[in-house]
C-alpha cells in the first residue's frame, strides 16, 4: 500500500496536467466545432470539404479526416488524433522516471532496502500509471460529452468510451516502451530522450503510411493500430483486433521491462556492453570553451542545441513546403464562416500563412525549449550545482544574466537556421516572401522564449519545485487563448493575456510594436524580479 | 588584519530551535580551527552563512574584514570551499568539472589541479556518476584547494575517505597552513580534529558551547571501555576509579565512559583475571552527555 501511495504521489502533477489538457482538447474543440463549422447542413458540408483538403496536407500529423461535418468526426480527427501523441510522450516521461529516475536519485535503493521486492515496486508504478491514465481519459471523455451536449451536438457514449479505451491501451504501450528503454541505459535523461525519440519516430512512421506505402513496417507503429479504430463516427467502430494487439503488446513490453528490472543490477543495464574506458588523467580539461563565461554554458549543451537546430530547421522546411497547397485549399473554401475566421485571424496571402503556420508552430516549440531550460536551472539548484557555482567568486546576478544570454544565443541560432530554411524552401516553391519582413519576424521570435525564460527564472528562484508546472501552465493557457479567441470572438484583451498573442502576426501586417514592447516588458520584469529574488533567497538550504 | 573569520551575534533561525544562534567567533589568520558538533548542531548552517549562500536572521560575519553577505563575491575570491553535501554533475568528467569551476574562478593554475589530483589519487578522466562517494569527496577537495586560497572552509571533509587518503588530506591541510592559509574545518569526530587543529569550537543545539585550545579539551576526551572478567565484576573497585562514568555491569562484563588517564583503571584491574578489554571513542553526543551532565 505504501508503494502505491508513493507512486500515486509522484503521478500527481501528471494526473492534473493530463486531465486538464485532455479536457481542454476535447471539450473546447467540441464547443469550437459549432463556431467554426456553422450550423446549416450546407455550411457543414463545405467546412468538411475544405478541412478534408487541409487534412490531406496534415496527414503526417493527424489521421485521415472522416465525417468532418459532424462533431464526432471533427473530434476524432482534430482532438484525439494528436492527443494520442501527447499521451504517449507523457507515458514515456513517467515510465523513464519510474524505471530509471528514482534509481538515479537513490530512492529505489532505499525502498528495496526497506524490504520491498523489485517486482512489487515496479508493479506499483505500472498499476498507478494505468489508474491515473484511465482517470485522466475518463474525465476527458465525460467533459467532452457534456460540452458537446451543451452545444446541441450529443456524442455517442459508447463511441466515447471506446475512444477512451483505444487511447488508454496506446498510452500503456508507450509506457511499456519507455520502461523497456529505461532498462537498457543508465540515466533517465538517456532513457527519456531515447524513448521519446522512438515514440515520435513511430508516430511519424504511421503519418508516412497515410500518404505513401511504407510497407509492413507500419505494423510496428502503435499509432497505426490506434488509427484503425474509429469508434466515434457513425459508421466507424472499435477494431477489436487492433485494440487486442495494442493490449498484448503493452503487456508484453511491461512484462519484459519487469523481468529485466528484476534480473539486472541496480544502476546497471539489462544488456551489459563493454564500457568505453577513459584514459586516466589528473589534468583538467583543455577545452577552452569551458572556461569562458556564457560560452561554457553553451558548450555544456552543444549537442542539445545542435539537435534543436536540426530538428526545427527540418520542421520549418517541411511546413514551408506545404504552405502553398494548404493555402490554395483553404482560400478556395466556400464556407463563409471559414473565410470569416481567416479574416478575423488576419490571414490573406501566402506570406501571412507563413506567419500563421510556421511562426505559430515554432513559437510554441521555442517556448518548450525555454521551459526545458528552466527545468535544468531548477535542477542546478536542487542538485547542488548552483551552490558550487556560487562558491566561486561569481555574483548571483551574473548567474541569472549568463543563463539568459546563453539562452538568447542558442535560440538566436535556432531561429536563424529555421528562418533561412523557410525562406529557401518558400522561394523554391515560388512563394514570394518579403525577406526583410521574414528576417524581422524571425529576429523578434527570440523574444518569446526570452520572456518565458525570464518568468521561468523568477519562478525557479522563487519556487524551484513548481517552476516547471507553473511555466508549462502559462504556455498552455497562452496557446489556447490564441487558438480560441478568434473562434469565440473573445475581446482583444483576453487574447493579449497570451504571450504568443503579444508577438502578433508580423508576416501578415505591420509589426505589433506595442505587443513587442509588452513582450520585452515581460522579459525585463521577469529578469528584474529574478535578480531581486535571487539576492534574497537562501541557496542550498 | 589579524582575524580571518569574525562573527558577531550571527544567527540563522529555521524555527523549532533549529539553526544557529548568537554565534560569537573569531579565527585568527593562519590558524586551523575545528568546528565540532554532533549532527544537526548548526555546523553546516554556520558554514553556509560564512559562504554567503544563506542569509543571517540576525548578526553578521566578516572574512578578512569583508562582510560575508554584502561582499560575498570578494570574500569568495579568498576562500576555498568543500561542501558537506556533494553536488550532482551527472555525466560530466572530473576534468571538465574542474576546468569549468577553474574558469569561474579565473585564478587557477592547471599544475595546482594536477598536483592535488595526484596527491589524492583521483582520476579526472572518469565521469562524475561513475565516481564512488570517496572519489566525489576527493574532487570536492580539489575544487576547494586548487586556487591556493588564503582561507579554506571545509564541511566534514573526510566523509567517505579511506584512512590512507585521510592521512593525505591531513598533509594537504598542514601544507596549506604552512603556506599561510587559514583553515576552518567542521567535524563531528573529536579524534579527527585532533590531527590538524590548533583550536576547537564546540557547537551544540545551535549554540557555541566552548572554544578551547586542543590541549584544554583533554578533559573532554573520553573512551567507551568494555571489560570482560573471568570471575565476577569488581563493581566497588570500578566505581571508585576517577573519571569512569555510566558504569554498567551485566554478568561478567562491565562497561562505562572513561575520561582522562587510563592509569587508575589499570590499577583497579591489578590482580583480576581480565579476558578482554575493548576501548573505542564514543560518539560526540555521548561525550557531550557525560561531560555536561557531570559538570556543575
Amino acid at each position: 500500500m505504501t508503494l502505491l501511495r508513493i507512486a500515486l504521489k509522484q503521478q500527481r502533477t501528471g494526473l492534473i496536467a493530463m486531465t486538464l489538457l485532455g479536457v481542454v482538447t476535447g471539450a473546447l474543440n467540441a464547443v469550437a466545432f459549432v463556431q467554426i463549422a456553422g450550423t446549416s447542413p450546407a455550411e457543414r458540408l463545405a467546412f468538411a470539404r475544405s478541412m478534408e483538403i487541409l487534412g490531406a496536407q496534415l496527414s503526417y500529423m493527424l489521421p485521415v479526416p472522416e465525417h468532418l461535418d459532424t462533431v464526432a468526426g471533427y473530434l476524432q480527427w482534430r482532438a484525439f488524433g494528436f492527443l494520442v501523441l501527447i499521451l504517449g510522450i507523457w507515458a514515456v516521461i513517467s515510465s523513464t522516471g519510474s524505471g530509471r529516475g528514482d534509481e538515479e536519485r537513490g530512492l529505489v535503493e532505499q525502498w528495496l532496502a526497506a524490504g520491498a521486492s523489485r517486482a512489487r515496486y515496479i508493479a506499483a508504478r505500472v498499476i498507478v500509471f494505468a489508474l491515473v491514465a484511465a482517470f485522466a481519459l475518463a474525465a476527458t471523455m465525460v467533459l467532452t460529452a457534456i460540452a458537446a451536449n451543451s452545444s446541441g451536438e450529443p456524442l455517442p457514449i459508447a463511441g466515447l468510451a471506446s475512444t477512451g479505451l483505444n487511447l488508454l491501451v496506446t498510452t500503456l504501450l508507450c509506457f511499456g516502451l519507455g520502461l523497456v528503454v529505461a532498462q537498457l541505459v543508465t540515466t533517465r535523461r538517456a532513457a527519456g530522450f531515447g524513448a521519446a525519440g522512438l515514440v515520435i519516430a513511430l508516430f511519424f512512421i504511421n503519418g508516412a503510411s497515410r500518404s505513401s506505402d511504407v510497407g509492413p513496417v507500419r505494423w510496428l507503429s502503435p499509432f497505426y493500430l490506434y488509427d484503425r479504430s474509429k469508434p466515434l463516427t457513425s459508421d466507424g467502430a472499435l477494431d477489436l483486433g487492433a485494440v487486442s494487439a495494442l493490449t498484448v503488446a503493452a503487456l508484453v513490453l511491461i512484462a519484459l521491462a519487469v523481468t529485466a528490472f528484476v534480473r539486472r543490477d541496480l544502476w546497471g543495464t539489462a544488456i551489459s556492453l563493454a564500457s568505453r574506458t577513459s584514459r586516466p588523467t589528473t589534468a583538467p580539461s583543455r577545452d577552452p570553451f569551458l572556461r569562458i563565461p556564457v560560452v561554457a554554458l553553451l558548450r555544456q549543451q552543444w549537442l542539445w542545441i545542435v539537435t534543436w537546430i536540426l530538428g526545427l530547421t527540418a520542421l520549418s522546411a517541411f511546413l514551408a513546403s506545404i504552405i502553398k497547397t494548404v493555402i490554395d485549399a483553404l482560400t478556395s473554401s466556400s464556407t463563409p464562416i471559414m473565410r470569416a475566421y481567416f479574416e478575423r485571424a488576419g490571414l490573406g496571402g501566402y506570406d501571412s500563412f507563413v506567419g500563421a503556420i510556421w511562426l505559430s508552430t515554432i513559437m510554441l516549440i521555442l517556448s518548450a525549449y525555454a521551459i526545458v531550460q528552466v527545468q535544468s536551472w531548477s535542477a542546478d539548484d536542487a542538485e547542488g550545482r548552483l551552490a558550487t557555482i556560487l562558491s566561486a567568486p561569481v555574483s548571483r546576478a551574473r548567474v541569472i544574466l549568463e543563463r539568459l544570454i546563453a539562452l538568447l544565443v542558442a535560440v538566436g541560432l535556432i531561429c536563424a537556421a529555421a528562418g533561412i530554411a523557410v525562406y529557401w524552401v518558400a522561394t523554391s516553391q515560388s512563394i514570394k516572401l518579403d525577406g526583410s519582413k521574414l528576417a524581422l519576424a524571425t529576429a523578434l521570435l527570440v523574444l518569446i522564449p526570452l520572456a518565458f525564460a525570464a518568468i521561468g527564472q523568477l519562478l525557479a528562484v522563487w519556487r524551484p519545485r513548481i517552476a516547471l508546472v507553473l511555466l508549462s501552465t502559462i504556455a498552455v493557457v497562452s496557446y489556447f487563448l490564441v487558438q480560441f479567441t478568434p473562434l469565440f470572438q473573445w475581446p482583444e484583451w483576453v487574447a493579449n493575456l497570451s504571450l504568443f498573442s503579444l508577438y502578433g502576426m508580423p508576416m501578415s501586417g505591420e509589426v505589433n510594436w506595442s505587443g513587442i514592447a509588452g513582450l520585452i516588458g515581460v522579459a525585463v520584469a521577469g529578469t528584474i524580479g529574478a535578480l531581486f529574488a535571487v539576492q534574497r533567497r537562501d541557496v542550498g538550504a | 588584519m589579524t582575524e580571518a573569520i569574525e562573527t558577531q551575534g550571527l544567527a540563522k533561525d529555521y524555527g523549532n530551535g533549529r539553526g544557529i544562534f548568537d554565534l560569537q567567533l573569531s579565527v585568527p589568520v593562519g590558524e586551523v580551527f575545528g568546528f565540532l558538533g554532533p549532527n544537526g548542531a548548526g555546523k553546516t548552517t554556520t558554514i553556509r552563512l560564512l559562504m554567503g549562500l544563506i542569509h543571517a536572521t540576525h548578526g553578521g560575519a566578516r572574512i578578512f574584514g569583508l562582510d560575508c553577505d554584502r561582499d560575498s563575491v570578494a570574500v569568495k575570491r579568498k576562500v576555498g570551499y568543500c561542501p558537506g553535501e556533494l553536488p550532482q554533475f551527472g555525466g560530466w568528467r572530473g576534468a571538465e568539472i574542474v576546468a569549468f569551476v577553474a574558469g569561474l574562478r579565473g585564478d587557477v593554475e592547471d599544475a595546482s589541479i594536477k598536483a592535488l589530483a595526484q596527491r589524492l589519487d583521483l582520476d579526472l578522466g572518469r565521469r562524475y556518476r561513475e565516481y564512488s562517494h570517496g572519489n566525489k569527496q576527493k574532487l570536492a577537495l580539489v575544487l576547494a584547494f586548487m586556487h591556493k586560497p588564503v582561507l579554506v572552509i571545509l564541511d566534514e571533509p573526510t566523509t567517505g575517505l579511506d584512512p590512507l587518503v585521510q592521512q593525505e588530506f591531513y598533509g594537504i591541510v598542514r601544507d596549506a597552513r604552512a603556506g599561510g592559509s587559514t583553515i576552518f574545518v567542521s567535524s563531528h569526530v573529536l579524534s579527527e580534529v585532533e590531527h590538524i587543529c590548533d583550536r576547537v569550537g564546540i557547537v551544540r543545539e545551535g549554540r557555541l558551547v566552548t572554544v578551547s585550545k586542543l590541549e584544554d579539551l583533554v578533559g573532554m576526551r573520553a573512551f567507551h571501555v568494555e571489560i570482560e572478567f573471568a570471575d565476577s565484576v569488581p563493581t566497588e573497585e570500578l566505581k571508585s576509579v576517577p573519571g569512569l562514568d555510566q558504569l554498567r555491569v551485566a554478568d561478567h562484563r562491565a562497561s562505562g565512559i572513561l575520561r582522562g588517564s587510563f592509569e587508575p583503571l589499570m590499577s583497579a584491574l591489578v590482580g583480576r583475571r581480565v579476558i578482554g578489554l575493548v576501548s573505542r571513542e564514543p560518539s560526540l553526543e555521548e561525550i557531550f552527555l557525560t561531560y555536561y551532565e557531570t559538570k556543575p
